[in-house]
This record gives structure tokens, C-alpha cells and sequence, in this order.
């Protein structure tokens, strides 16, 4: 598909297509109107390929080749802010994902995200480590991290790592700070640790609903083997899986994203004067947008003594994305080849020209794409990318000295 | 002979046709208007120039009120609106309540809607345009109050503009805000809008973003292809989804949807060309007379191709914009066929004797 955006004529709608997306997204799409609305909001603006407007087009005239070969497809990350703004109320991201599910029923994925896909599968989570590992980082944290299965009895807070938290360096980290925040909360809770696996939502948002179903029917078998109040998860793609999908697959629990369990004991923890900084928040798409959560991360960045919270141009229902989304912190090498810049670069540029010296996140994938994002904009040492946890340990840590 | 006159409620253009009409048909008729002074929204609005004859509607209105204030079978209320109703076709009862709590009761044979509408209000929180934060983002009606006056200027500066727009469909075709209608006018009040700044000040690029252009007859012969044509009025396919401060301008974000180019222009002023919603006198008159009403509150008129002013209840009609968005012209089309349907109801029943 060329990126002049003009569709070559003579146009041969495919109707049976125009079916099975309707089959997957529902028909909201045949409302749409063209105004153009939601690409201007659109992350990716910037490029001037009309996403979603055009995809929303060419959805309607069935024109699946062109749909599903245009690199918008697969540049999206599903953040929802085109949504937001239709006045025609068209499930846009809903419609991409169905898209992307119908494209890869016949053809094959890139290479990345082929991996990405592969790993899951074969080894439970996408960065192809070892299942027997996930609970590695506990070793690390300092205190005590109870795991279910050597529990034998209920507890209060079933705590559900995710994968980043589990595996990648920086994501260690928050889990580790988390586990420091719940051994002086003094919290009844406990880990899943190896029986845990990708919940996969991002997965299912890049096309891949097979896994994500496949992993639900796992976690949910997992977790009727045990007894607890609440889940809570630091993974916003997780969170919104539980509380919008696993209803209806058999899994009915009290969920909440770990901001939301720290806010509301937010005052039982005792936090001492951290290093003083301008702080900005960076709203992540599936706890914010597609989740109405806006305080809880706001709260527990403004209990820190220290601390300045500032906000960006686009923050709470307009945030801007930070790139990883629906499956496209996989696909970062695809999305670099066609589009100028990484969302990820965008950000952290308006976060510097908004004056913040930490920008701060709450959701697993963030943490390594801003600190990339710092390096290749030359912002090194200008800005520290933080999980709200590790702020929050580090004014634990500042209470106790 | 109580029982065959007609109570109009609402004194706007379609409340004063309608009143005029059916006097003329030799009924009498009680017109009550809430307002101090006949004319309704577009003449307490002050629309510069009124379809047709381009004319300020204050001025074409004046007609309409003074034939209705001289006419002998006309009795106004003013100040005065409808507390409580009751009855049937032919033997309606109605308190009148002015303004000074004064009630009075009256009866007659038929009821004439004429309640009208009032401008969607683009502070309402679902929108994004910032009205009440730039003092030069305003509405159509704004506009119309600075072209009356002959002098189109910004309103944060008092100078004359070099660039202006209009954002189409502001409150209306919108899901997201309930109000999925299209408000009919819109698209000819702004392109009229447009030409008259062209006209006052000549150096003045004026873009309109729109979705579709709604336009035919009239509006499309000779507002629309003038205003292309002769005072190269700016069209562009796409709507701006974001108005920001930059320096001391506005900058509209949107896209043109023909070329998939976003835009960013910058602009001196922004004229949000905001729809119709029912007046609040329209969402309490028919719920007060039972008539039926949609979702918003218009009164739906009867679904027969020949009657196009039958409400759900017989001997109730509807006219002009209470019955949902319409021009001028509609309104006094309809009031007519109002007044013509009200009288020849009441004639019915009562056999005309020789």
C-alpha cells in the first residue's frame, strides 16, 4: 500500500470480509463518517497517513487487500484516544485488532512479532525466558515474597507479577520495590511464581486472540485452585483483561491495578523526604483511557514528600501513548521502518519541555522504552524514568534512615 | 364560538405565522409568548441577514409582529406562559400565567406548538473547543451579533481579522454528545456568515472545515456557490478535533481528509457553527400537553406524508423548530400548513351554517 493514501482504482470490494470483521469488531465501523476527528489525535498524527480515518475506509468498502496490507494496521497501538473523540462511537481499536486477527489467519505475522508469539506459547511469556525462572526476581527483593502453592491457605492479596515485572531488568526492579512496599504495609499476599503465565492481552490486540484465550483458560484454572480477596496487578494490559475479558471466559474477581491497592493505604505507609524533583506522570493507556483510572497514580506521586507533580499537554483522557502498546513493544523495528519517530522519543521530549526531571510510570513496558527513548533523544541525565514504585520505596527508605 | 379559536403558543416566526394565518382564516387566536416582545430567538439573537431576501431578521420580523399586533382577531400575552392544560379537540383548557403571577383561563378548540429552540451550547463538557476559554472562539450567533453591526472584528483585540474559519457541526451529528441530528442550517448560516466577512474585510482568508456541506436549493443556488465562487471562501474536507493557544492566536489542529495532511493553521478567530436543541419551552410545553416527544425533547410530528404538523394528539399541531432543526423558510412553510390544519379541524366539527 502506497503512503500516498490514494486507493488504486478499479475498487473490488470484498464483502465477505466486510462480514467477518463485523463477525469479530461488531458493525460500528460502517458508521463511520470520514470527519477525520480521530486523526488528529491519533499518537501517530504526525505521519500524515490518515490512521485510523483511512483503515476506517477501507473497512467499509471492504477493500481487505489494501486494509490489510497498510502499514498503519500494524503501526497502532490500540490507545484508544481516537475513540475517545468519534463522534460516531466506532470501536476503531476494536476494529484494528479484528483486522489484524483476520490478517493473520492467512498470512504470517513479521518476524518480531512471530517471536513474540512463538515465546509466548512455548514458554509462557514473550521474552522467550525460561517458565521455571518467573520467579527468580524474588530472590533479590530483600523480604519475604510469599508463593500460593507452598501457602495452603487464602489470602488477602493474590499479587499477579506479569511478565516484565518477572523477567526484564528494569522491571525487576518495580517488583522488587513493590514486594519492599507490602512487607511494610504489612499485606497478606502472595505470588503466583511459576504456575503464573502471560496473560497476553497485548498478544490478543496484535491479532492473536488463540493465545490469549488458550493463556485465560490456564490462569483461570490456576486460580481456582486458590483462595483470595483480590487481585491485584502491576500490568495495565493484564488489569484490563481481567476486568473486561475473564468475566466472560469464567474468571470473575476483584481486580485492581496496583496503584488503585496502594492508594487506598497510601496513608499507612510511612514516607520520608526523597531527593527534591519535578515529577510528570505518564498516563498509561490501559489503566487511564480504556480504564477511567487517573487518581490513584497521581495520589500516590503526590503522598511523596519531595516530590512536584507536573503535568504534560497531553495527559489523563489525552495521553499520549507511549508506543508499547497492542503488541507494538514487539514490533518496534516494523513501526521504526515506516514511521519518523518513536512515540516513545515524542514523549520524553514533551516531558523535558514541560520542565520534569523524573517521569514517572506504572505500567511494565514503559520503564525501558522512556529510558531508550532518553538516550536517543540526548536527554541522557536530564530526565530519570521511574515506577511509581521505586519512588515509593525510596521514600520508605527515606523514612527509615 | 370559544371553542373554535386557536391558542399559539410560542411568538416566534413560526408562532406569528401561524397566528396570522389562522386569524386570517377568521378564527380567533391567543398568542402567548414567555418573551417581553414577539419575534422569538432569531430576533432576540439579532441574525444580521435572513434567508431570501437577506434582510436583518429584526427587520423582516417586524412585518410578522406587527401583523399579528394589528390584527383584530389576535389577543398577545406577552411575559405569559401556559401553566396548566386539559381537554380535547374542540374544548381545550389552558391557565395562563404572566409574569406578574397573574392567571388566566382560556378555552379554545386547537393548539398550535410554536415553542422553538435555542443554540447548542459548545461549553457543554464533551466538547473540546475551549468557548468559554478564548475570547476568540465564538459561535454563529456571536458572529451574527458583530456582523449586524458592520464590523467583524477579533474579539480579544478589537482588529480586523486575518484569518478566520468555521468548524462545522458543532453539537450536532455527534454521538458521543447524544445529539445525533443533523441541525439543518448550520452549513448555510456559516457559508453566508463566511461571504459577509469576505465582504467586510476584503484581506481576510475565511476557511469553513466541514464533514459534508448540507445545502440544497436556496442555500446551495445562492449562498453556497457564491461564496465559492465569488468570495473564494476556503472549503476543506475535515474537521478540526483541537483549537490551542500559540503567541497571541489560536491554532486549529484538524486534517484534511482529501490528502490525508494534518493541519495546523493558524487562526484569528474561530467560528463554531453550533446546532439546534429543543428550547426548554419546547421540552416542557409537550410534556405539559402530552404530545410526543423524541429523546431530546422536539415534538415528533405525524409521520403521514400529507400532514406534516399533527402531533400524537388530535387537535395539538407543531410548527417550526419546536418539531426539530429547520430554516426560515421550513418554520413559515409549516406554520401555515399549521394554521390551515387547525381551523379546518375546528370547521369540521362545527358544521358551517349558511
Amino acid at each position: 500500500m502506497s503512503q500516498s493514501g490514494l486507493i488504486p482504482l478499479p475498487v473490488r470490494p470484498d464483502l465477505g470480509f466486510i462480514d467477518r470483521l463485523t463477525e469479530l469488531a461488531g458493525d460500528s465501523f460502517t458508521q463511520c463518517y470520514q470527519c477525520g476527528t480521530c486523526s488528529v489525535v491519533c499518537p501517530f498524527a504526525f505521519q500524515g497517513t490518515g490512521l485510523p480515518r483511512r483503515e476506517m475506509a477501507l473497512a467499509q468498502w471492504g477493500l481487505k487487500d489494501e486494509l490489510l496490507a497498510s502499514p498503519n494496521l500494524w503501526v497502532c497501538t490500540t490507545c484508544g484516544n481516537c475513540a475517545r473523540v468519534c463522534p460516531r462511537e466506532v470501536d476503531i481499536p476494536g476494529t484494528i485488532r479484528a483486522a489484524r486477527e483476520l490478517y493473520l489467519l492467512e498470512r504470517d505475522p513479521g518476524r518480531e512479532l512471530a517471536t513474540a508469539f512463538e515465546n509466548t506459547s512455548r514458554h509462557g511469556n514473550p521474552l522467550g525466558q525460561s517458565a521455571r525462572k518467573r520467579a527468580d526476581w524474588i530472590a533479590g527483593a530483600g523480604v519475604e515474597v510469599p508463593i500460593m502453592a507452598g501457602l495452603g491457605r487464602a489470602v488477602e492479596v493474590l499479587f499477579f507479577t506479569e511478565c516484565y515485572w518477572s523477567y526484564h531488568p528494569r522491571g525487576i526492579d518495580a517488583a522488587q520495590a513493590m514486594a519492599r512496599i507490602m512487607a511494610a504495609l504489612g499485606a497478606d499476599w502472595a505470588v503466583l511464581g511459576i504456575e503464573e503465565r502471560c496473560v497476553a492481552d497485548s498478544q490478543r490486540l496484535a491479532g492473536e486472540s488463540g493465545i490469549f484465550e488458550e493463556a485465560a483458560a490456564a490462569n483461570i484454572a490456576t486460580l481456582d485452585r486458590y483462595q483470595f480477596t483480590r487481585l491485584v496487578t502491576p500490568d495495565p494490559h493484564a488489569y484490563n483483561a481481567f476486568r473486561n475479558l475473564y468475566p466472560a471466559l469464567g474468571g470473575s474477581y476483584q481486580v485492581q491495578h496496583y496503584t488503585q491497592f496502594l492508594a487506598e493505604r497510601i496513608d499507612r505507609l510511612s514516607l520520608g523526604p526523597v531527593a527534591s524533583r519535578r515529577v510528570t506522570f505518564h498516563d498509561p493507556c490501559y489503566l487511564g483511557r480504556h480504564n477511567g483510572e487517573f487518581e490513584a497514580p497521581r495520589r500516590l506521586i503526590e503522598a511523596i514528600p519531595g516530590l512536584e507533580l507536573i503535568e504534560m499537554g497531553h495527559c489523563r483522557a489525552n495521553g499520549y501513548c507511549c508506543g508499547g502498546g497492542g503488541g507494538e513493544i514487539w514490533n518496534s523495528g516494523y513501526t521504526r521502518e515506516h514511521v519518523d519517530e518513536r512515540l516513545s522519543e515524542v514523549r520524553v521530549r514533551e516531558a523535558i519541555s514541560a520542565g520534569a526531571e523524573v517521569l514517572a510510570v506504572c505500567c511494565p513496558f514503559e520503564v525501558s522504552l522512556f529510558e531508550d527513548a532518553v538516550k536517543s533523544t540526548g536527554h541522557q541525565g536530564e530526565l530519570e524514568v521511574r515506577d511509581i514504585t521505586e519512588l515509593l520505596d525510596e521514600a520508605l527508605g527515606a523514612a527509615a534512615n | 364560538m370559544s371553542d373554535e379559536s386557536v391558542l399559539v403558543i410560542g411568538g416566534g416566526p413560526a408562532g406569528l405565522e401561524a397566528a396570522r394565518g389562522a386569524a386570517d382564516l377568521g378564527s380567533e387566536v391567543i398568542l402567548v409568548e414567555q418573551r417581553a416582545r414577539l419575534g422569538g430567538t432569531p430576533d432576540s439573537a439579532g441574525y444580521s441577514a435572513f434567508a431570501l431576501d437577506h434582510r436583518p431578521a429584526q427587520e423582516v420580523l417586524e412585518i410578522a409582529r406587527q401583523a399579528v399586533l394589528t390584527h383584530p382577531l389576535v389577543r398577545v400575552h406577552l411575559e405569559t406562559e401556559v401553566s396548566s392544560f386539559a381537554g380535547e379537540l374542540g374544548s381545550f383548557r389552558a391557565t395562563l400565567k404572566a409574569a406578574d403571577g397573574t392567571l388566566t383561563e382560556v378555552s379554545c378548540g386547537a393548539v398550535i406548538i410554536a415553542t422553538g429552540f435555542d443554540h447548542f451550547d459548545p461549553g457543554r463538557e464533551t466538547q473540546s473547543y475551549g468557548y468559554y476559554e478564548f475570547e476568540d472562539v465564538i459561535t454563529l450567533v456571536d458572529a451574527e451579533r458583530m456582523l449586524q453591526a458592520k464590523n467583524f472584528v477579533r474579539p480579544s483585540t478589537g482588529e480586523p481579522p486575518k484569518q478566520v474559519c468555521f468548524i462545522q457541526c458543532v453539537g450536532s451529528r455527534d454521538r458521543r454528545i447524544g445529539n445525533e441530528y443533523c441541525s439543518k442550517v448550520c452549513c448555510g448560516v456559516a457559508t453566508k456568515e463566511a461571504s459577509e466577512i469576505r465582504e467586510l474585510v476584503p484581506d481576510c482568508r475565511v476557511f469553513i472545515f466541514y464533514i459534508d456541506m448540507r445545502m440544497y436549493g436556496f442555500w446551495e443556488d445562492r449562498i453556497y456557490w457564491k461564496a465559492q465562487e465569488q468570495d473564494h471562501v476556503n472549503f476543506v474536507r475535515g474537521i478540526v478535533t483541537e483549537i490551542t493557544r500559540r503567541g497571541d492566536r489560536l491554532v486549529i489542529k484538524g486534517e484534511d481528509t482529501t490528502m490525508n495532511r494534518p493541519m495546523e493553521i493558524p487562526m484569528d478567530v474561530v467560528v463554531l457553527s453550533v446546532g439546534m436543541v429543543p428550547s426548554e419551552g419546547t421540552k416542557a410545553v409537550g410534556k405539559m400537553l402530552g404530545v410526543a416527544q423524541d429523546k431530546h425533547g422536539f415534538i415528533v410530528p405525524s409521520e403521514s406524508a400529507l400532514d406534516t404538523v399533527a402531533t400524537s394528539v388530535p387537535g395539538i399541531y407543531v410548527a417550526g423548530a419546536a418539531a426539530g432543526p429547520k430554516d426560515l423558510d421550513d418554520c413559515v412553510s409549516m406554520a401555515g400548513s399549521a394554521a390551515m390544519k387547525a381551523v379546518a379541524a375546528l370547521r369540521r366539527r362545527s358544521p358551517v351554517s349558511v
